[in-house]
């Protein structure tokens, strides 16, 4: 035991030693960013008015100064930091002086919501086609199953996504291709709202699920056709050990553990956001509000956004390494 | 594992059942995305992306994350004048909440202007001149909003004379200190004075939701920022739109659709009436499967020319484009038709002079110039002249659409001419050598060499896409192809910061605006004025992108300054500043931007048109769209 919590320890300077890392490298690409919110701000304020040259000037040294850009970059450095540690990451420059956090929270639920359904529907399915198509090497439906994700695995996401809102926004224009509710239902827990915001996630999320399903389907066969060759296998089919619980029990437990942690690394990565699906169906989430941040010029927000993205990804994996030892006894912590 | 089995089971049957239940209607049919009625709803697509901070409409504070074009500036706000891009409906010059034009004195130094009476906001308090001086005095006393630059630097006070009368003593004088006020896309709103001066901050201000004097109320919006609900309000008469007639629909609905495919099936399923903008091949396709769906013109080219004018910018810092003769030889080694073809499909308003062709600007440029642009002999050097300019290159270009476009074509030469332009430069290699070669250029093989020895090549800065992008690229291939070697760069910086650090050769770009309904230039050309141009290296303020000086220029914009607005002497200032522009070419302007607006006539009609009514610019984002609601009538549906 003494020995696990040593390894949790050691594990958890590792994971703010990777926060650290990875947020401040987000800071230094942030605002080494070639484009400047002030311009971005002043472009569009001006550029359609009849600013003259030094009104343009004066707005100019005032934003910079009202931003706080006029500091140095350690020094604006140290300041995240602290600020960082106390829970803020300041305001967003793009929607000033708004607390760029609470932009990322009004994104969030969105993308969550999305990909952790998509994920999870596409690991199950994924996993346990997969895994049975491994087994089964000879059945009909799974073979086809394999031809079918092997053949839309390879094809960009975004065809597959406007092949999806041609068919049921265009040729049969069945389901809603934008947005993430109906305008005529208020954001409540009613079935109304709840009953759209289902119907508007039918064509992003099955656009997800179509792409991703392939690559847990392939990655689980593969890793089955090589267990059922293993001895141990072969040897509880010769005992006759019922084949349910050789495939449930004995191969696709023991294919599952990369596939768990592959899995973890996945919802990791949710809040990364997925800029094609919201482009695509309008609908919200933290890739739009991300690829904004960037356009606009706006480190605090891409902070924000990397900042959720990075502790995500570490803590994932911070997760993973302390179960890994509880689910595989092969693991050694000592 | 017989759990996750189960689980998964359930996903798929949860989702195959739900979509299923969908599907499983009797007819295929776009589902409605609304319960508001359609016959009084107006449906209008809000180019801007979804606002970065949706809940906020404090449109006064710069950078705030709050959206603009989302009905806000055009159905909430309000101020003294708008200059409409087009005809106007009575004039392009709207007396909105003044009863009258500006009243300057002598020297320019004061101006004093007259309020409506019985124009109330929209929570039922009176608006007043008290307002007018709250605004400016606010926006004074706190930098970091909009309009405080521009205040406090030509506001010496602001007094109210009475409850309907303001009077602005200017810090120095200003003949165009209204500008501030008068709407071209927006300008400065006036501000409820009743609500902001309760408020502490006003920068953090949300303004929700917001009060204002136009004639709609917020209703609902999406919290993510795709969509904004507005309702009239039932004293809309109380309000300064109403002297132009009641807006038509109950709600009007602008929506943030980023995807231009989801436009064009939006408006196919009856779920958009106006669309801000498509690409010229969505256009086509649009038209073509929607009988009710049309552009600013009734057949090809569609587009509403928009007043701002794509042009070839020169970096005239740049010892390369210093001569005349070079930038001469540079426009004559190109062709409008293939320029027009290959940017716009052959949807482009081409202008040889530096005006857009839109509004009421033909009329008072482009026609009356056709003389002077005919006859204009350009001295190539060595003592040769030529007529370079060609008055059928927009017929050219109609007559190389129209086996593809048939009927759509214009075939009357006036209609066709507006649409496809008045003209262009004609392309004409051999002059081109000439002035090159009496700039001390020398052609090795099919490369010119500068004067230097150097090879004549350099970059050409242009957008990431669209049609600006398929411009850059088309010139620089067609110098090439004479010997210039140019390579065509897609810059996702030109405005803000190629452009204005001057780190840039030469681009495609635009450096001339303008009002559009009004032959006054000053709204781009007092920026243009050699005391803001900026060193080598420096930042240069908009608009004079090219850094270009010249005598005579600063000459005619110090007289367009001490003269008044609505002189007539101003359109003569402007014509000779076209000449200027085409004696020196700065710039080589070729054509207007042209944004294919689309209106459908399903459920409402009485949208402006190029050819019978052009009373509004269709170009959804501008404010000045709010006087098309006044104009239309419900169809009653499909």
């Amino acid at each position: 035991m003494q020995d696990y919590l040593f390894f949790a320890l050691k594990r958890l300077v590792q994971l703010a030693a990777v926060v650290f890392a990875g947020v401040s490298a987000a800071f230094v690409v942030a605002h080494y960013s070639p484009i400047s919110p002030v311009e971005t701000i002043i472009g569009r304020v001006a550029g359609q008015s009849t600013f003259s040259p030094t009104a343009i000037e004066s707005l100019r040294q005032t934003l910079n100064e009202l931003f706080g850009l006029n500091a140095p970059l350690h020094e604006q450095f140290i300041n995240f930091w602290v600020r960082f540690l106390q829970g803020d990451l300041g305001p967003s420059l793009i929607a000033f002086p708004t607390p760029a956090m609470t932009l990322v929270m009004l994104a969030l639920p969105w993308t969550v919501g999305l990909l952790t359904v998509q994920i999870i529907v596409a690991w199950l399915i994924g996993n346990i086609l997969g895994g049975l198509a491994g087994y089964y090497q000879n059945n009909r439906f799974l073979k086809a199953f394999g031809v079918m994700a092997i053949g839309i695995q390879p094809i960009p996401y975004y065809i597959v996504a406007f092949l999806m809102v041609i068919i049921f926004g265009f040729l049969w224009p069945v389901l809603p291709i934008s947005g993430g509710f109906a305008m005529n239902v208020r954001p409540s827990f009613t079935p109304e709202f709840i009953l759209s915001v289902l119907r508007h996630a039918i064509l992003p999320i099955t656009s997800l699920i179509l792409v991703g399903i392939g690559t847990w389907f392939l990655g689980m066969r593969a890793l089955v056709s090589n267990i059922v060759t293993e001895d141990y296998v072969t040897y509880a089919e010769l005992a006759g050990v019922d084949r349910d619980k050789i495939v449930y029990s004995y191969v696709m437990r023991n294919a599952m553990v990369p596939q768990l942690t592959a899995l973890a690394m996945a919802l990791g990565g949710i809040f990364s956001g997925t800029i094609i699906t919201e482009q695509v169906f309008s609908y919200p989430g933290l890739g739009t509000l991300l690829i904004r941040a960037v356009n606009g010029g706006d480190s605090t927000l891409v902070l924000a956004v990397s900042s959720v993205a990075v502790i995500a990804v570490a803590s994932a994996i911070f997760i993973i390494d302390l179960i890994h030892p509880l689910l595989d006894p092969r693991v050694k912590v000592g | 594992m017989k759990h996750l089995l189960t689980l998964a089971a359930a996903a798929v049957i949860g989702l195959g059942g739900g979509a299923s239940a969908v599907l499983a209607q009797e007819e295929a049919v776009a589902p409605p995305i609304t319960d508001f009625p359609r016959e009084q709803t107006l449906i209008i697509h809000n180019p801007e992306q979804p606002a970065t901070n949706p809940p906020n409409f404090n449109i006064w504070v710069a950078g705030n994350g709050a959206a603009w074009s989302n009905g806000l500036h055009q159905l909430v706000m309000d101020t003294l004048w708008f200059i409409d891009p087009d005809a106007g409906i009575d004039g392009a010059l709207y007396n909105q909440l003044a009863t009258d034009v500006w009243q300057y004195n002598e020297d320019f130094t004061a101006m004093t202007v007259s309020l409506r009476e019985g124009i109330y906001w929209s929570d039922g308090e009176e608006f007043t001149a008290d307002d007018v001086v709250f605004t400016v005095e606010t926006q004074m006393a706190t930098p970091g909003m909009v309009w405080s630059a521009p205040f406090t630097e030509n506001v010496a006070s602001v007094e109210a004379v009475d409850d309907y009368t303001v009077k602005f003593n200017l810090s120095q004088p200003n003949s165009r200190f209204h500008a501030i006020f008068s709407v071209r896309w927006n300008a400065a709103w006036i501000m409820p004075e009743h609500i902001f001066s309760e408020v502490d901050d006003v920068l953090a201000y949300q303004f929700n939701p917001p009060v204002g004097l136009g004639p709609y109320t917020l209703h609902s919006f999406d919290p993510n920022g795709y969509w904004y609900v507005w309702e009239k309000r039932e004293d809309w008469d109380r309000t300064a739109l109403a002297q132009w007639g009641e807006p038509a629909p109950q709600y009007i609905i602008y929506r943030s659709i980023p995807s231009t495919d989801n436009r064009l099936i939006e408006m196919v399923n009856g779920d958009l009436d106006m669309i801000h903008d498509l690409t010229p091949e969505g256009m086509f396709s649009l038209v073509e499967q929607r009988d009710t769906a049309r552009g600013w013109f009734p057949g090809f080219p569609y587009a509403h020319p928009d007043p701002t004018l794509p042009m070839v910018i020169f970096n005239t810092q740049n010892e390369m484009f210093q001569d005349k003769r070079v930038r001469w030889a540079l426009a004559l080694m190109l062709d409008a038709r293939a320029i027009s073809m290959a940017s716009y499909r052959g949807a482009a308003t081409l202008s040889a002079i530096a005006i857009p062709p839109t509004g009421t600007h033909p009329d008072d440029y482009h026609i009356p110039m056709q003389e002077w642009l005919e006859g204009y002999e350009l001295d190539l050097g060595n003592g040769e002249t030529i007529t370079p300019y060609d008055p059928t290159i927009g017929l050219q270009v109609a007559d190389m659409v129209r086996p593809q476009f048939g009927d759509e074509v214009p075939t009357d030469e006036a209609a066709i001419r507006r649409a496809f332009g008045y003209g262009w430069w004609g392309q004409n290699i051999e002059a081109a050598t000439t002035l090159l070669e009496s700039a001390g250029f020398t052609k090795q093989g099919n490369t010119w060499m500068q004067p230097n020895g150097e090879p004549f090549e350099f970059t050409i800065n242009t957008f990431t896409e669209g049609v600006i992008n398929r411009f850059g690229t088309i010139v620089a291939q067609q110098w090439s192809q004479q010997g210039v070697q140019v390579t065509a760069l897609a810059d996702p910086q030109i405005y803000s910061a190629s452009l204005p650090l001057g780190d840039y050769e030469a681009a495609t770009a635009w450096s001339i605006e303008t009002w559009g309904g009004d032959p006054d230039l000053s709204f781009f050309l007092d920026s243009w004025h050699s005391d803001y141009v900026a060193e080598p290296g420096e930042r240069q303020p908009a608009r004079n992108w090219q850094r270009w000086t010249n005598a005579d220029l600063d000459r005619i914009i110090e007289e367009v300054r001490v003269t008044e607005f609505t002189d007539p002497r101003n359109l003569e200032l402007g014509q000779e500043f076209v000449k200027l522009m085409v004696e020196e070419m700065p710039v080589i302007p070729v054509m207007s931007f042209n944004v294919f607006s689309v209106y459908d006539t399903a459920y409402w009609t009485g949208f402006p048109t190029a050819e019978e009514n052009p009373y509004a610019n269709i170009v959804t984002n501008w404010s000045n769209s709010k006087y098309i609601f006044t104009q239309l009538e419900p169809t009653g549906g499909m």
